[in-house]
């Protein structure tokens, strides 16, 4: 196993990243025909929430990675409650806008009280080891993210593509009033999907913080190739989602032996000949404004 | 109104020349004791990175460090030492140069500036250089890094404070050399600084008897923060050093994935170019116990930069970085350099400075070079204290060695300066 | 009587406040204007503008400082830069409607981010294309005040060119295919190329006033290229009203004088992003109507008295 090969699980490693913030987009977008641009910044809230358990109370990573996404889902409930109720039946793109000045506040915020210093953050001992792939020592903890967020990816594809609780939110997703004649009571699902949604970010951002620098701005840059990936994948298509997360990671990470200066237009380039030959995305389905 | 300022910043420069060619003639106690304000007062611009990757290490306690050096002044030589107030501006340049340059244009035109400091991001900091040539005033840069300050974009009213690029590469680069680490891997950010570490950090490497057997820019910005493909390939070469020339956030993920990946256990040795106190914060002392650096500055290294430094925390709640040092020490020396001159007329202050010869708590052996305007003064070899040395919070480093200012200080020749006369 | 009136303040602005503010004013204005062109009458949100404001501030830049032209024909180079570059880009965009769109522009305008930071020995890289010029044989241009009566015109100019495409038959089709494109497609127009012309347009506009703007800074920068920047003028569009058309420019005038006046206060200086975020959840919740219809009853209500 050579260099090449160990790029390979570099790239499967970002992937991972893309595919749960896409996932969550894309579960909040199927749901509410909400883009979320603030998802970036619940992903650094979510990291922000592990350094925080671990520095005021002990706690550590492994509880962090169940609390930080249940605070965030919980942030986000009210949140859909208070604020984004008003403007449902609204041009999607006041949503849009709505979330883009929440992103603002949010990460100005952080800022002003913690500054753009990184927060330090290791990872639990029991994964801080390397496994010898070949001739190469690579992070265990990276082995650990690629197979933590495969599972936890294949696990929400499954509930919403293959039980009946997924169908009725799909339904509600397709054609809200005809679900909602049927007698299932739609809004209910609204707000606790928004919830689980954010709550996908967080975790990502929970499992960023051992990998990645701790910092307010650690999410505005990743929420606009997130954005190119879920256009990539096919909006609101929940294996679309997945797999080109994944894609977008490995084929960065092995433009990336080429030349660095690739890795951050691979994705972009990807997305236009997409554009060309199949506009509605690798998964994507009809599309509706 | 416009007209009435003209007039009166005509007649004050006529009065700041004649002050001017009597002060030359002997600078006795009374050239100092009547000093003649060109608009009747002292306005100081501070321009930084106040919401970006540099506000931790310079940003608004910069600004706080300035006012406190105008504070002491006062203290020193009374309220109305310099015939008139002492003001304070500042603004966030956002590490834009485009940016940078309109506020210093305004600070200058609008808001009549005597001077401005500061300036982190080389981009933004040689940006301010050129308008401050344009509109002849002071300029004097703490925390740009860049050696074209004083190289190729110098000019008259231009002053390089505190460190550069060739500083720390001498520093470091000859020291691990010499302590055996001969085989380089050099990893950069890909624009201006990190290129300019490159260039002196390879230099440097060579000239004292290593090989750099790889170099590799990293893309900037670094929108992953993702740095393992330069770290596998590192685990691959197997050098010695890994020298990794990024700063503030980037930095802070390339040591965080370098420890990940263990390469300390195959013998890849780490190196960096730059290391700020705010750095070291947010890594833990763990994350770079042993790693060596090279600053001009520590705030313990003895009893005055101590006591600076106490007196920053009781304002600041942190301890300050050689960048909050720096500004402190700059204003200082500025607001001095009017009272030997006489005058806060922009030529009779570069004339002040040029060829001055100081120390302070913060500059040792210091002298300003008339031929490029760059500020001679010893430097250090530093090490990064493990957890078990570090006595206090932000006790973070020791020294190793003094780097002598003619050392750490780029050769004449070199600097590629046409000064205009 | 209402175009002299603007153009008379449009003339007294820099004498009232600092000429640099006015000119930042002035070309906002147009850019927003050129954001309304596409949302307001064409229903569609580009979030990937900064990519014509910022290519066109590279190209009038290269053209005034490279080969020292007179300050109109870089600013023409830059318009018909970003023009071009609408082409492609503009096509591919449109392959996609509502917020998918929005999204697809904003991917477009960060890889030209990335791609002109990359182009190190063309754009300068991070620091930007500096020493731009302004030149125009007999007249001096140095001072803010001149160059601001010297560009007014070209100005003047884009905010007539669009006042014009809104009022055309190609504007009330577009506007025909913004409320139902469907319909639009039944009368017989071919609404994919309506679209990518209004993209065009636009864009060239947006070229118009990025050109300006680098050459008053003296500067063209990544940061114009940002998607910040793009967030910046869709936020100046909506704040002075959508489908408005002078919205923008009253938009822009608020935001940049705000945004002046609180950069001298201490309490809001460290934080414009909380400020700039909490203005658009506001007129997202509150006021998306925006400005200028209040505005636009109070000038009424001014040149009535002197009618």
């Amino acid at each position: 196993m050579d260099y090449l090969a160990v790029q390979l699980f570099n790239g499967l490693a970002n992937g991972s990243f893309y595919a749960l913030l896409s996932l969550g987009l894309a579960v909040i977008f199927g749901m509410m025909r909400i883009v979320n641009f603030a998802h970036g910044a619940f992903y650094m809230l979510g990291a922000f929430i592990a350094y925080f358990l671990l520095q005021q109370a002990g706690v550590g990573f492994w509880p962090a990675l169940v609390i930080a996404p249940l605070v965030i889902a919980v942030a986000g409930m009210f949140l859909e409650r208070v604020f984004l109720r008003r403007l449902a039946g609204l041009d999607p793109l006041y949503g849009f806008l709505f979330t883009f000045g929440l992103t603002l506040v949010i990460q100005d915020g952080m800022r002003l009280r913690f500054g753009v210093q990184g927060q330090p953050y290791s990872a639990p001992a029991e994964l801080s080891g390397t496994v010898l792939l070949g001739a190469v020592s690579y992070p265990t903890y990276r082995l650990f993210v690629v197979a933590f967020c495969l599972v936890a990816s294949i696990a929400v594809w499954f509930v919403i593509e293959r039980t009946r609780l997924g169908m009725a939110v799909r339904a509600a997703t397709e054609r809200a009033d005809l679900t909602r004649a049927l007698g299932v009571d739609v809004d209910r699902w609204i707000t606790p999907m928004f919830g689980f949604g954010l709550g996908l970010a967080a975790l990502a951002g929970v499992l960023a913080a051992p990998m990645r620098n701790v910092s307010p701005l650690m999410g505005s840059e990743l929420i606009i190739l997130t954005f190119a990936v879920v256009v990539i994948g096919g909006m609101g298509s929940i294996a679309g989602a997945i797999v080109a997360g994944f894609l977008v990671g490995v084929l960065s990470s092995v433009g990336a032996i080429f030349d660095p200066a690739v890795e951050g237009i691979v994705v972009f380039a990807l997305m236009a000949v997409l554009l060309l030959v199949r506009p509605s995305g690798l998964f994507g389905s009809i599309e509706t404004r | 109104m416009r007209i009435q300022r003209s007039l009166a910043l005509l007649l004050a420069a006529l009065i700041a020349a004649t002050a001017c060619s009597g002060a030359t003639t002997g600078p006795g106690p009374a050239a100092s004791a009547a000093v003649t304000l060109t608009d009747g007062k002292v306005v100081i611009g501070v321009i930084n990175d106040q919401s970006g990757v540099y506000a931790d290490l310079s940003g608004k306690n910069a600004v706080e460090a300035v006012n406190m050096a105008i504070a002491d002044f006062k203290a020193k030589y009374g309220d109305n030492a310099l015939g008139g107030p002492i003001e304070v501006i500042t603004a966030d340049h956002k590490n834009d140069p485009a940016l940078a340059s309109s506020k210093a244009t305004e600070f200058y035109e609008r808001s009549s500036a005597d001077v401005i400091l500061d300036v982190p991001t080389s981009s933004a900091a040689l940006a301010i250089a050129k308008v401050a040539n344009d509109e002849k005033k002071l300029y004097i840069n703490i925390t740009g890094a860049t050696t074209d300050l004083t190289g190729p974009s110098c000019n008259k009213y231009t002053f390089h404070y505190a460190y550069d690029t060739y500083m720390l590469a001498q520093g470091t680069g000859t020291a691990v050399v010499a302590a055996g680490g001969k085989q380089w891997y050099i990893i950069y950010p890909n624009y201006a600084f990190g290129q300019d570490m490159n260039k002196s950090f390879s230099a440097a490497v060579t000239a004292s008897g290593g090989t750099v057997i790889a170099s590799d820019g990293s893309p900037f910005p670094n929108q992953t923060g993702d740095f393992s493909s330069l770290l596998l390939k590192a685990g691959q070469l197997k050098p010695q050093i890994l020298g990794a020339m990024q700063a503030g956030g980037d930095l802070q993920n390339v040591v965080k994935q370098y420890n990940q990946f263990k390469l300390a256990d195959q013998g890849v040795k780490l190196a960096v170019g730059l290391l700020f106190d705010t750095d070291i914060t947010a890594l833990g002392l763990d994350a770079l116990a042993g790693v060596q650096y090279t600053t001009p500055w520590i705030w313990n290294e003895d009893a005055a930069a101590t006591a600076f430094a106490d007196k920053f925390l009781a304002k600041t709640k942190i301890r300050p970085t050689f960048a909050h040092a720096g500004n402190y020490s700059a204003t200082m020396q500025y607001l001095e350099a009017i009272r030997r001159s006489g005058s806060d007329d922009a030529l009779a202050v570069v004339k002040a400075l040029e060829g001055y010869k100081f120390n302070d708590f913060f500059i040792h052996n210091g002298t300003i070079r008339p031929e490029d305007h760059w500020v001679m003064h010893d430097a250090f070899l530093a090490q990064v204290k493990s957890k078990a040395e570090s006595k206090e919070a932000f006790d973070y480093s020791k020294i190793v060695s003094t780097i002598s200012a003619d050392k750490a200080s780029r050769p004449l020749a070199e600097t590629g300066c046409n000064m205009p006369k | 009587m209402v175009a002299a009136a603007a153009v008379a303040a449009a003339v007294a602005l820099p004498r009232l406040i600092y000429p640099v503010l006015a000119l930042e004013i002035l070309v906002w204005g147009l850019f927003a204007v050129a954001i309304d062109l596409l949302l307001g009458f064409g229903g569609l949100l580009s979030f990937g503008h900064a990519a014509y404001w910022g290519v066109a501030g590279y190209v009038a830049g290269m053209v005034a400082r490279d080969l020292g032209a007179p300050f109109p024909l870089a600013v023409l180079a830059g318009l018909l830069g970003a023009a071009v570059l609408a082409v492609p880009l503009g096509y591919l965009s449109l392959r996609r409607t509502g917020i998918y769109f929005t999204m697809v522009t904003l991917a477009f305008a960060q890889m030209l981010y990335y791609v002109a930071n990359e182009l190190r020995p063309i754009t300068g890289g991070e620091n930007g294309l500096q020493g731009v010029s302004r030149t125009f044989p007999g007249l001096s241009l140095g001072p803010s005040l001149s160059f601001y009566y010297a560009a007014l015109p070209l100005v003047l100019f884009g905010y007539f060119a669009a006042y014009r495409i809104v009022h055309s038959p190609f504007g009330h089709v577009l506007v025909s295919i913004r409320d139902n494109e469907a319909r639009a497609q039944a009368l017989g127009y071919d609404t994919a190329r309506y679209k990518h012309i209004a993209f065009i347009l636009s864009a060239g506009l947006a070229g118009l006033a990025g050109s300006v703007y680098t050459l008053g800074e003296h500067f063209a920068s990544l940061e114009m290229l940002h998607w910040t920047t793009s967030g910046q003028v869709v936020l100046m569009t909506v704040l002075g009203g959508l489908g408005t058309l002078w919205g923008g420019v009253v938009g822009a005038g608020v935001f940049l004088m705000l945004r002046d006046f609180l950069s001298t206060s201490d309490l809001f200086r460290d934080a414009p992003g909380v400020v700039t975020g909490a203005i658009f959840i506001l007129i997202v919740l509150a006021l998306r109507h925006g400005l200028w219809p209040t505005f636009a009853v109070l000038v009424r209500r001014g040149l009535g008295r002197f009618a």
